[in-house]
């Protein structure tokens, strides 16, 4: 018998079972809690006052995991303002997706061949694989929000001044990682959507003058997107990322903690930063205040995102992706949506005239080979990162009091008003007030996409099955197919569609001609499937007669109708 | 308001109250979406996208198997057989040997193709389409096509016209003899494949063009058609089939066959010049040589 075990009996012989075992649990999880007994942690979650000596500082510099906090918090970073609790939930996300993410690499092969395969048996084979799967991309999504607030309200606070440029400089280093974490993602489904949002992403890295080329090369291994880009952005979103993401992170939360979370701006003498002087009677402790604090915000973050999954959100996933056909309205990530507004821009002065900066366009592109959407895209583009980085450089103003910086906010609302025109500017339909970035096609094929994209769902692709009665319907808006009402609602919203373009001319200036006239037909191809095909007849620009014609396929199963 | 908003602490009431409701959602979340995995939404979801991918695979039948298996799978006569036919899903596998199931013998001779012209009644080989063997398609798209095809078995198609493949005992018998060509003739054929008849016309033995009417029974044709309604309502003038093969060639508008290996013949697809470009001896030979297919033996 060993040592332990005569310890053990010789207690149970001079205090009882009871006794011992307890105690023995209990010795067991103060170990564990780095210097918190039960009665401690129990004080803790009732909101007891702290005890004298307090052991509730013990972990701080005993654990691991605690060592890293700091023992407590100026009261005045404690209420929702000033931080808004951005950066803890960043970090609450970023912690969603590592679990989430590696929950769905398990099934996932970064193959053409397979790769498409194994999203649909994600999605319908696997047990919670199109919960994760959705927790995984909301999940993304609202962490591109977050971090994105986090550095807005880190602006705005004037957080980034003396001490914490480099913190700041952290910072914007973990919003690229964030964005390229997200848009590497965005290729692994395969599906059209991806594929083509990542051709228009890495085309931009491809139009860079000198070594634009070789890193699109790099970042596809192919002069096209293939089996080597794929497995490239995989390995960028599962490595490469994810381990500058947490060794960024660490530096920068250990700046955090090292310089204090700043007090809010009117609290502090100009100039001087106070926050880690923090009086005893403003002092928060992290256990139990902040702690549960924070367990509160991260549930609740949590609990939002997968409510949201079990309920609205069903992350998308088009067709399989077909490198020899382009969707119509093909867009970047939106979050790009910016960069693609900047390459629209039709000339490298654009305030000027037409005709002069045509002129000095040509000028640029003769003698420094620039054109506008090298110029735009490629280095006004990267230069908005530059200047993020450059801000608490290029700042002198000491104070961080509101009213001390009229120009910096000023020119940070300009900046962010900017980025919102150009994202408006950089989907299909344009800017809706001055039409910039405008990029349909001709009225029919528009009017084809509305209700029959190349992927989604368009109103035509929605028709219960039943309804889609076989034979020619003639758009008009008192169809009155029999038992069809959805097909006649939607015969009907064809027919306002086509009015409008023959009543208004889009910003490219082209309409529909007043006599066009349009139908629906629909053909049965086998007994569970029916083809629907919207033609229209329409005069061109030409004066010709033309038929435009568009069709899909629908099965009764397809699970589009509602 | 906004500044209470701001400044808002919680009680530690509420963050214990609303850290245990998180939690106790987030459990509820995941068995929700656990129990529905479990018990309906995955089978509710491989239904979804199992019948998309029957709609890809029609796309895509349409745009690369429909020329020569038809629109509905019946087969277009000198270009591929049914692939909708009862006989089709019953037996075929059994008829080629194959040791496998159906879906991948049609998987196989998609992808890879036949290679040898083992079938001399059809006189096609079967192209492959897989893009490794240097066709238009990826595999998933003839998958897909595979699942497309598969969907006609819940309801075969067995009208009259369907285009069936030879048994394999036939399959070797001899092509039916033609009637001997005489000189002329023979530069009738020639004059047609020099012309560039063959790039849209299928003649058994000749030609494979799958954009105009087949040629095989051209003869038979030109009698049904002469004596039709839709003819007589058309500018046809025709009245015998040698005059209705001049016409087609020289006056290719005045009526347009309804019938096309992709459905209806287009109009204005056959040039309209042809009466200009060959000489009207030539022309003769020619429509001497067409006027022998599918005439019956004298």
């Amino acid at each position: 018998m060993s040592v332990i075990g005569k310890r053990f009996v010789d207690q149970v012989k001079s205090t009882g079972w009871k006794s011992t075992i307890a105690q023995r649990l209990d010795d067991g999880f103060t170990r564990f809690t780095a210097g918190l007994s039960w009665n401690d942690v129990r004080g803790v979650l009732r909101g007891d006052p702290a005890p004298k000596p307090n052991p509730r500082v013990k972990p701080h510099t005993e654990a691991f995991w605690f060592h890293i906090r700091p023992t407590f918090y100026h009261e005045a970073v404690t209420t929702l303002y000033p931080t808004f609790r951005l950066g803890l939930l960043s970090a609450v996300f970023f912690t969603i997706e590592i679990i989430t993410g590696i929950f769905l690499m398990i099934f996932y092969t970064p193959a053409p061949e397979r790769a498409y395969t194994n999203m649909l048996d994600i999605l319908t084979n696997v047990p919670f694989g199109s919960f994760m799967r959705d927790m995984h991309r909301l999940g993304a999504e609202a962490m591109v929000i977050v971090v994105t607030l986090h550095m807005v309200r880190t602006f705005t606070t004037g957080s980034y001044k003396k001490p914490r440029q480099f913190t700041w400089f952290t910072g914007v280093v973990l919003l690229v990682v964030t964005l390229f974490l997200s848009f590497s993602g965005y290729l692994l489904p395969w599906d059209q959507l991806s594929f083509w949002a990542v051709t228009i992403g890495t085309s931009m890295a491809d139009a860079a003058p000198v070594f634009g080329p070789t890193v699109n090369l790099l970042l596809r291994g192919a002069p096209d997107i293939g089996a080597g880009g794929l497995l490239r952005f995989y390995l960028m979103h599962v490595v490469l990322f994810p381990l500058i993401g947490i060794i960024f992170v660490a530096v920068h939360y250990y700046k955090v903690v090292r310089w204090g979370i700043s007090l809010p701006p009117e609290m502090e003498p100009i100039g001087e930063d106070n926050a880690r002087k923090v009086p005893p009677d403003k002092r928060v402790n992290f256990l139990p205040d902040i702690a549960t604090n924070e367990i509160m915000y991260a549930g609740i973050a949590f609990a939002v995102l997968a409510i949201s999954c079990i309920t609205w959100y069903n992350a998308p996933l088009e067709t399989h992706a077909n490198p020899l056909a382009t969707p119509n309205h093909t867009v970047a990530p939106w979050y790009f949506y910016w960069l693609q507004g900047l390459l629209k821009i039709p000339h490298i002065i654009p305030i000027l005239p037409g005709p002069i900066a045509g002129a000095l366009d040509q000028f640029f592109a003769n003698v420094l080979g620039l054109t506008p959407k090298v110029f735009w895209g490629v280095l006004v583009g990267p230069l908005v990162f530059v200047l993020l980085f450059a801000v608490p450089y290029i700042d002198p103003n000491p104070s961080r009091r509101y009213g001390d910086r009229k120009i910096m906010l000023t020119f940070g609302g300009v900046f962010a008003a900017l980025i919102l025109y150009l994202s408006l500017a950089g989907i299909p339909t344009g800017v809706p007030v001055t039409g910039f970035g405008y990029v349909g096609g001709t009225p029919p094929s528009e009017i084809a996409q509305e209700f029959m994209p190349d992927e989604g769902e368009g109103e035509l692709m929605t028709i219960p099955f039943e309804q889609m009665i076989v034979g020619e319907h003639a758009v008009k808006p008192d169809a009155n197919v029999p038992d069809a009402p959805k097909l006649n609602q939607v015969l009907a919203e064809v027919y306002h569609s086509m009015e409008r373009r023959k009543a208004t001319a889009d910003p490219l200036g082209q309409m529909l001609n007043p006599e066009a006239t349009a139908s629906v037909k629909i053909t049965q191809i086998q007994p569970d499937l029916k083809q629907i095909a919207i033609i229209i007849n329409y005069l061109d620009t030409n004066g010709v007669t033309q038929q435009f014609t568009k069709y899909k396929f629908i099965h009764k199963e397809s699970g589009r109708a509602h | 308001m906004i500044k209470k908003l701001v400044t808002y602490r919680p009680s530690f009431t509420v963050r214990i109250l609303a850290g245990l409701i998180s939690f106790i959602a987030i459990i509820a979340a995941c068995m929700v979406a656990g129990v529905a995995d479990l018990t309906q939404a995955l089978s509710t979801r491989d239904a979804i996208y199992r019948s998309r991918l029957i709609e890809e695979g029609a796309r895509v039948y349409m745009d690369q198997c429909s020329r020569c298996h038809g629109v509905e799978g019946k087969g277009i006569e000198g270009q591929g057989p049914s692939l909708s036919s009862s006989n089709f899903f019953n037996n075929r596998v059994k008829e080629v040997g194959w040791n496998s199931t159906l879906e991948t013998y049609i998987a196989a001779v998609t992808k890879s193709g036949i290679p040898l012209k083992s079938s001399p009644v059809w006189e096609v080989t079967h192209p492959p389409f897989l893009d490794r063997f240097g066709g238009p398609l990826r595999e998933d798209q003839i998958d897909n096509v595979v699942r497309f095809i598969m969907n006609w078995k819940q309801a075969p198609i067995d009208s009259a016209d369907v285009i069936e493949a030879p048994k394999p005992g036939e399959a070797f018998a001899p092509m039916p003899t033609p009637v001997p060509l005489t000189a002329a003739q023979e530069e009738g054929k020639n004059l047609f494949l020099s012309n560039g008849c063959n790039a849209c016309h299928a003649i058994r033995g000749v030609a494979n063009g799958a954009i105009g009417p087949s040629l095989n029974k051209l003869y038979e044709d030109a009698l049904k058609w002469i004596a039709s309604e839709e003819y007589k309502a058309s500018q046809g003038k025709a009245t015998t089939p040698e005059e209705y093969i001049r016409e087609s060639i020289v006056n290719p508008q005045a009526f347009i066959v309804p019938e096309c290996p992709q459905g209806a013949c287009p109009a204005g697809v056959m040039p309209p010049n042809y009466g200009d470009t060959i000489p009207a001896a030539d022309l003769d030979k020619l429509i001497d040589y067409l006027s022998t297919l599918g005439r019956p033996a004298e």
